[in-house]
């Protein structure tokens, strides 16, 4: 069985995320932030009629947010009944990879290393794997970190 | 929706579960397991029920031999009812056990230094009862499986008044126990308040909020005092927090005041919140908010405004918490001194305005029920009785202004419980003390009285002569007697007589082959010449003719366009029931 993968860049690194995960990805047009928040977690969004928390994946990993951009790119995803837009900087392909999710290989910085699952070699290169849900999960453990 | 079965369903079990862990007899009713209400307010109140039902049978219903001394039957009851009241579901849990004893709840409220020995004398039974919510205090004595671990109504209290919930408590010493829980229909749907803080808006659910004040007014004084925030308004002192604060946000630039905003947080002390601005009122579809926001605990939910830019709830309970404001029990007695130190007169709130015609007067505030600006093109007369059309309403104008020279006025909403009218003013100036009883009577027209209220006498509204106009309005809540027309296809009492009966406020009922017939009591209207067997109901019969003359000196038909005669026939039938 070969498996889809949504090849895409953050903090200047490719990832790549399972397809099942994705349900779109769309431009989101005005981002309110929330007060109180990690800096991961970029405000709230409105798409269509539903609300998305937006988190910003570089924040997570680099502790610093996002240059604002008009108009950021995100993934959207539903996690445990909660729409999420996770912000990448782009998004290079969809496609699957017959070898599937390789072991690891090196050291991963700290950072990356409670999001990496895998890795995937696509058709340039190496990308991390990376799961979805950990990212928004990850922020309450970051904070107390 | 979802039927309120699904939350009884675990009830019985854990009654009989619990019953025989305690060595206690309990017979447990449950009533209303049909009504229905949001599935997710089920979620929410499964917890709190849980909890209630649990502390009713490990302390309030007695054991078997405890009961037998008392003089009661040895099964306990547990009677847990639900019913819709209104836009609320209304879930009682009563027990027929020993109550809640108050004197060891001010007890352990000293010892455990939540209270002080000279503050408790001055409780009232409300204010002592009260003190079961304050978080680490049970009444039982000892550590059970079951409950008695600090963990307790507090934690009840907040997680009903977070869903805009209320729970009320109602103790017979000896004879039980009945906790009311009140939680909205549907959690979609609240009405809320949308606040500006540091160039966000924000919503904050309206069940919360006491009263409204921009800082400037001068019942309020704002002390600041080794880096707390005192507001005192009315005298009454109040823990003071600014939003901007609480949420870490920059405090703008404005230019105009302030506005504080009195909250009622779920750790029972109201409490007030400075805001820049408060901007609408609006009914808010509140949905969940995702986990890491909620995790923050000042927010309560997420909403889609027309603006649609999302748009944060704030959970009163969460703030108060986040801020660090002492949940004592001394600003209740605060309330107790002054009314010992207040003046000899008893007082009421009144609202302060400038009529359209240039009077000041006052209004007591207990009936507005909103202001708000309503453009004056929506008021119009009829027949010399002016109306307002709000929200697809008609409302009663009662101060017989409806024309205008300005394009939009300011109407207070003013509502008897039943009856809404409109009473549209200049402006609204301020919320005063006023005398209950007015020092000077003249009523006369709208005006009951003159009182003097800080040095100056303004006229007093007559809230009595407001609504006393206004039967019509209120008369189709008044079902008692129902009409039958007979003939069910005659035209004109479809078309006439119908219409005129419903608004008379009587229920009418087409044709006689309804399986509820008429009773006694009720009246049936039929055409003189009618085939219809009516002579063998129980109810009265007015036949109806078609011509304004009796055709003989023995008919006690009644002509069917005298509108007086109609009535009456059955406003006499309405009277003989009463009596």
């Amino acid at each position: 069985m070969t498996q889809l993968y949504l090849f895409a860049r953050v903090a200047g690194t490719s990832i790549a995320m399972n397809a099942d995960e994705v349900e779109a990805v769309v431009r989101v047009t005005e981002i309110s932030p929330v007060p109180g928040m990690p800096p991961h977690v970029a405000g709230l969004s409105a798409l269509r009629s539903r609300v998305l928390t937006m988190i910003d994946i570089g924040a997570l990993i680099s502790g610093r947010p996002s240059p604002p951009t008009d108009r950021p790119l995100a993934v959207i995803t539903n996690i445990s009944g909660h729409s999420y837009g996770l912000m990448v900087e782009a998004v290079r392909d969809i496609c699957s990879v017959a070898s599937g999710p390789l072991p690891l290989r090196g050291q991963i910085d700290a950072a990356w290393a409670p999001h990496v699952r895998a890795m995937v070699d696509g058709d340039d290169g190496h990308s991390l794997l990376v799961g979805l849900s950990r990212f928004v999960e990850a922020g309450p453990v970051a904070i107390a970190a | 929706m979802q039927r309120v079965d699904r939350l009884f369903a675990a009830i019985p079990r854990m009654v009989r579960d619990l019953g025989r862990e305690l060595g206690k007899r309990i017979d447990l009713r449950m009533e209303g397991g049909d009504v229905e209400m949001d599935r997710e307010m089920v979620e929410m109140v499964l917890d709190p029920l849980t909890h209630i039902v649990r502390n009713s049978i490990d302390h309030g219903i007695e054991t078997p031999a405890e009961r037998r001394t008392v003089g009661k039957v040895e099964a306990g009851l547990l009677l847990v009812t639900a019913r819709q009241s209104g836009n609320q579901i209304v879930i009682e849990v009563r027990d027929d056990g020993r109550g809640v004893d108050t004197d060891a709840l001010v007890r352990k409220a000293i010892n455990s230094g939540a209270l002080s020995r000279e503050a408790a004398e001055r409780l009232t039974e409300e204010q002592r009862l009260d003190l079961i919510f304050t978080p680490g205090l049970t009444t039982a004595s000892a550590v059970t499986a079951v409950s008695g671990r600090g963990v307790g109504m507090d934690v009840v209290r907040a997680n009903v008044e977070r869903i805009g919930g209320m729970i009320s408590l109602e103790n017979v010493r000896g004879q039980g126990l009945t906790i009311t829980l009140r939680v909205p229909l549907t959690l979609t749907i609240i009405p809320g308040l949308i606040i500006t803080a540091g160039g966000q808006q924000f919503a904050i659910p309206r069940a919360a909020v006491v009263e409204i004040l921009h800082a400037n007014n001068r019942t309020l004084a704002i002390d600041r005092i080794g880096g707390a925030s005192i507001a005192t308004i009315r005298k009454l002192r109040h823990s003071m927090v600014d939003l901007e604060d609480v949420l870490q946000l920059p405090k703008l630039q404005q230019s105009g005041p302030r506005t504080i905003i009195v909250i009622r947080s779920s750790l029972g002390v109201p409490y007030v919140l400075g805001v820049a601005s408060v901007e609408n009122h609006e009914e808010l579809v509140i949905r969940p908010a995702s986990p890491i926001i909620m995790s923050s605990g000042v927010f309560a939910g997420m909403t889609l405004p027309d603006s649609g830019r999302p748009m944060l709830l704030l959970d009163p309970g969460g703030i108060a918490k986040a801020a660090k404001l002492p949940a004592h029990v001394e600003p209740m007695i605060e309330d107790v001194t002054i009314e010992e130190e207040g003046a000899p007169v008893a007082t009421i709130p009144a609202l302060r305005f400038l009529e359209l015609t240039g009077e000041e007067r006052l209004l007591q505030l207990s009936l507005v029920e909103r202001v708000e600006e309503v453009e004056a093109h929506l008021f119009g007369c009829s027949a010399a009785h002016p109306f307002v059309r709000i929200d697809g309403r008609l409302l009663p104008v009662v101060n017989d202004q409806w024309r205008f020279d300005r394009s939009a006025v300011t109407a207070l909403r003013l509502r008897d419980g039943a009856a809404e009218v409109c009473y549209p003013v200049s402006q609204v100036l301020d919320i005063v003390d006023m005398p209950v009883v007015p020092q000077l009577h003249v009523s006369r027209g709208l005006v009951s009285g003159v009182a003097i209220v800080d040095g100056v006498h303004l006229e007093v509204v007559d809230a009595f002569a407001l609504f006393a106009d206004r039967q019509s309005a209120c008369a189709a809540e008044e079902r008692s007697t129902r009409c039958f027309l007979a003939d069910r296809d005659d035209p004109w009492m479809q078309g006439i007589l119908h219409p005129l009966l419903l608004q008379a406020g009587y229920s009418v009922v087409m044709g006689l082959d309804q399986d509820s017939g008429p009773a006694l009591g009720d009246v049936v209207f039929c055409s003189g010449d009618s085939d219809v067997p009516i002579n063998a109901l129980p109810a009265r019969v007015v036949r109806l003719r078609m011509t304004p003359r009796p055709n003989s000196d023995q008919d006690s038909t009644i002509y069917r366009y005298d509108r007086v005669a109609l009535l009456a026939a059955v406003a006499a039938v309405r009277a003989g029931k009463a009596a």
